[in-house]
């Protein structure tokens, strides 16, 4: 669910991706691209400097930028923040949440702000309409000392401006090597601090930072397909796709072979938000030929009965509940979908429950699969420009502390909370008690969203899923490209906002959706097409191919 | 609101506003006729005005003050700027909204939609409330009344939710038909043809039995004796019915048809909002999810300001002129003349 969320925005804005060269327009209307843009050199300067660290030798090593993965949970945890960060500081922030919003300053909360030596009121913000209480904060000034602002729905917000006129710049704390001071925030990826750095200056806090990040992959119930006697599927085209899901279909039976995978297909056909056609012109996805194939695969596949009917019906709530009743054989979600929590709900609904992963394929079934990447992070965090220098170091060597690896006491206390009270320690790892799923569970991300270390798989009590996950990301993380604008935060001009917003595309309104479900036709969506194009998509083209330009020059594209 | 009567029908009657006329001092030499009849019009209901003013100042505070905001509709609105600095723009919004083919398409569907709604919904409350009323059983009526309102207090993701469960193409009904040899049943919660009839039926569930509550207290206002009389005159109950009750609950229609007629380009946002995946924008853009798609949605405030500007005037006209229409037919309509 958070995923869909995540991804409509995603592809609602596009070029939401992350910093690179620092490319900026003014807000005021100007089209032109800022000059003085940084380049590689400068970038370095204001990056934090990288210096691994590694606790616990993983059992999955990353191959290709894929998440290390451990099988077991490490017994002998390791301090790595030696005095208690805070000094007695109270400071609030807001971070988005998909679930059940816990209580405020329960006990997992409290133990935290122990350990934390300062009181960081986090309040949790309904995840499903977090992109529309953004724009009151910002507006009204009424901003938090520490807030998530997701680079998907950085856009609207237009957020060179945000940064400059409300938040906090970092760079003087960070730069280089000042991060030295804090070693867990310096074992974080570069490239999830270049999500944060607008108008180069360095803003934002990365959480979730992975080399391999994609926005989706294409997952399966193994047990469903084992018991319909197809064992393991080889998918190596659309059409072998199709036919599985053919043969897998039986709505009499309340089993409808997939989800809305739409949101996948740029995978096997091949397009990207931004991406240059065979003349080597940059145009959007939505001028690729790939789309049009996609929209009457998935067109075809509405029509043949199957996708699930609330999926067609735009009803993505209870897409999971569908998929572990096995309702659905085959659906489309992001890599958070297949862990521990996963495994635990699906097995609870049904005895035999497995969720794999096909691997990445062509449309045609010949050639290598590609799959573009995302940035690094989409998640991150900010601080008030109203807090003093000395209450930013207090907070930075709290995110110090929340930035603490896999294997650390820090991240145990973050992940799992206390032992005795919200976990016991058994042989498969930390399980979680009643009073830790309501509170350490629930609110894990909510730490996490302020800063995090780089993502690791382990799933306490799952090695299977462990197994399974990291073996398929070992295998696929090869597949990953940097498309255009890769790690670009690009701020539009006020005249080419409105079509950066791609409204008429929009994946649950827009004419895509109307055009697989067989309302609209492909000769609609080339007219919506056209008219996006002529009010300001074009500009917004041309601004993008400035850009483009600019990179070129600074040799970074 | 609910009450039929207007306002003047309950201020205090003459004795008292007599006896405050007579203690009044002159007022000053300056002050004509004109301005005194108006201060003692003041004092004589100050009670009641102390009254309204909690309700004045909540519409004041979350009514008309928020209105100052709409001046975005005249700028390129900037979140950071404000209202104060962002740049002017004229009529720039409207000329793009005007020329926009989508909000024309959300306009004309939301008056298609409206009428539709409001042929087939607004009699139903009083064929329901005719009906309840005689009922003769007290106890019987008042747990019909108890089930047919409990809905309105459901919020519309419910209502939406229950009818996928039974019309959705995975719900109760098409399960059935399913399994009954039926290979595709239809799926009355996807298709944009009927969607029209599935959003009326959608709303009288949820608000009929709500609405009836009124048109029961205009019926309760209807003296039995009239029903005697004409009974004992040899009047049926078709014939009581069309002279005695239908006549009896003319004054609080027309003041609901009125004020309905005000949210005619308001309604539904939020059952739209949530269906508009499900048929689409074809059949369910109305011009306040219209609005929210564009202002919030995609940033472009000015825009989506522009666009419930343009709303909220049309509204006020067509209660006006629905109001002067009543006038015309001689009945009070939203005040008396």
């Amino acid at each position: 669910m958070s995923r869909r969320g995540f991804l409509t925005a995603a592809a609602g804005t596009v070029g939401a991706v992350a910093a690179q060269p620092l490319l900026t327009a003014c807000g005021s209307g100007a089209a032109s691209v800022k000059p003085g843009a940084a380049s590689t050199s400068l970038l370095q300067r204001i990056l934090p400097h990288y210096t691994p660290s590694s606790l616990v030798k993983p059992d999955y090593p990353s191959i290709d930028g894929s998440p290390p993965a451990y099988l077991s949970y490490p017994s002998d945890l390791v301090r790595t923040v030696a005095e208690t960060p805070g000094s007695g500081g109270s400071y609030t922030g807001i971070t988005p949440l998909w679930g059940t919003i816990p209580s405020a300053n329960n006990p997992f909360a409290q133990a935290v702000n122990k350990a934390l030596g300062a009181t960081v009121s986090v309040n949790p913000a309904n995840g499903n309409n977090y992109s529309t209480i953004l724009p009151q904060l910002f507006s009204g000034n009424k901003l938090p000392d520490w807030i998530q602002v997701p680079t998907f729905w950085a856009p609207p917000l237009n957020f060179g401006e945000a940064a400059a006129t409300r938040l906090a710049d970092l760079t003087p704390y960070l730069a280089g090597d000042k991060v030295s001071k804090y070693p867990n925030l310096a074992a974080i990826f570069s490239n999830g601090w270049q999500a944060g750095i607008w108008d180069d200056k360095l803003y934002g806090f990365p959480s979730y930072t992975a080399g391999f990040n994609y926005g989706y992959q294409l997952y399966y119930r193994a047990d469903l397909l084992d018991k319909l006697g197809i064992g393991t599927p080889s998918v190596k085209s659309i059409n072998d796709l199709f036919d599985l899901a053919k043969e897998v279909n039986d709505p009499a039976a309340k089993r409808w072979a997939l989800g809305d995978i739409f949101g996948y297909l740029y995978q096997p056909f091949g397009y990207a938000n931004w991406m240059l056609d065979d003349k080597g012109n940059l145009i959007t996805q939505y001028e690729s030929p790939g789309i049009i194939e996609a929209m009457n695969w998935m067109a075809k596949a509405v029509k043949a009965g199957l996708v699930h009917p609330d999926q067609v019906a735009g009803n993505f709530g209870n897409g999971v509940t569908e998929f572990y009743s096995g309702q659905m054989v085959i659906v489309s979600d992001g890599s958070g979908a297949w862990n521990a929590a996963d495994a635990q709900k699906g097995q609870a609904a049904n005895k035999g429950y497995t969720r794999a992963s096909f691997d990445f394929f062509t449309a045609t079934g010949s050639g290598t699969p590609r799959m573009p990447l995302e940035a690094a992070t989409a998640w991150t965090s900010y601080l008030n420009k109203r807090l003093s220098a000395s209450q930013i170091e207090e907070i930075l060597r709290i995110g110090n502390y929340l930035a603490a690896p896999f294997g650390s006491v820090e991240y145990n206390l973050l992940n799992y909370g206390v032992e005795g009270v919200d976990y016991t320690m058994t042989g498969t790892g930390p399980k979680l008690t009643a009073a830790g799923t309501q509170y350490a569970g629930s609110a894990v991300s909510t730490y996490n969203f302020l800063v995090s270390p780089n993502s690791t798989t382990y799933n306490a009590g799952y090695p299977a899923v462990t197994k399974a996950a990291a073996s398929w990301g070992q295998r696929n993380a090869k597949y990953g490209y940097q498309p255009l604008f890769y790690e670009l935060n690009v701020t539009v001009p006020n005249n080419v906002s409105s079509a950066n917003a791609f409204t008429p595309f929009d994946p649950n309104t827009g004419i895509m959706h109307e055009v697989v479900r067989g309302r609209a036709s492909i000769a609609d969506y080339q007219s919506t097409l056209a008219n996006w194009k002529r009010n300001g998509g074009n500009k917004l083209k041309a601004f993008y191919e400035g850009v483009l330009t600019q990179q070129k020059k600074l040799g970074s594209a | 609101m609910t009450d039929a009567a207007t306002p003047t029908a309950s201020r205090p009657r003459a004795p008292a506003a007599g006896l405050l006329q007579v203690t009044v001092p002159p007022a000053g030499a300056s002050a004509g006729p004109g301005r005194r009849r108006w201060w003692a019009r003041l004092r004589r209901d100050r009670t009641l005005l102390i009254m309204t003013l909690p309700a004045l100042v909540l519409l004041a505070v979350f009514g008309y003050a928020p209105m100052l905001g709409l001046v975005m509709a005249f700028q390129d609105y900037d979140l950071y700027d404000g209202f104060v600095h962002s740049p002017w723009v004229g009529l720039a919004n409207f000329q793009q909204l005007f020329t926009d083919p989508g909000f024309w398409h959300a306009f004309w569907n939301t008056l298609a939609l409206f009428s539709v709604q409001l042929i087939l919904f607004f009699p139903v409350p009083i064929a329901l409330a005719i009906l309840l009323d005689s009922l003769l059983s007290r106890r019987l009526r008042g747990i019909i009344q108890a089930v047919v309102t409990l809905p309105h207090f459901f919020s519309f993701v419910l209502v939406v939710t229950i009818f996928n469960e039974v019309f959705g193409g995975a719900g109760l009904l098409d399960t059935y038909l399913r399994s009954h040899g039926v290979t595709s049943p239809f799926d009355f919660m996807t298709d944009p043809g009927t969607f029209k009839l599935l959003a009326t039926s959608q709303l009288i569930w949820k608000e009929a039995g709500w609405s009836t509550i009124v048109y029961l207290a205009a019926l309760s206002a209807i003296s039995p004796a009239l029903h005697e009389a004409a009974a004992v005159d040899g009047a049926g109950y078709w014939r009581r019915l069309r002279y005695i009750t239908l006549p009896g609950l003319k004054g609080i229609t027309v003041l609901l048809l009125i004020l309905n007629l005000g949210y005619a380009l308001t309604f539904g946002f939020e059952q739209m909002l949530i269906q508009l995946p499900a048929v689409g924008s074809g059949a369910a853009q109305v011009i306040t999810t219209f609005s929210f798609e564009n202002g919030i949605v995609a940033g472009n405030y000015s825009y989506g300001a522009a666009a419930g500007l343009f709303l909220g005037v049309t509204s006020v006209i067509l209660i006006l002129s629905a109001n002067k229409v009543a006038h015309l037919f001689g009945e009070d309509g939203l005040y008396r003349k």
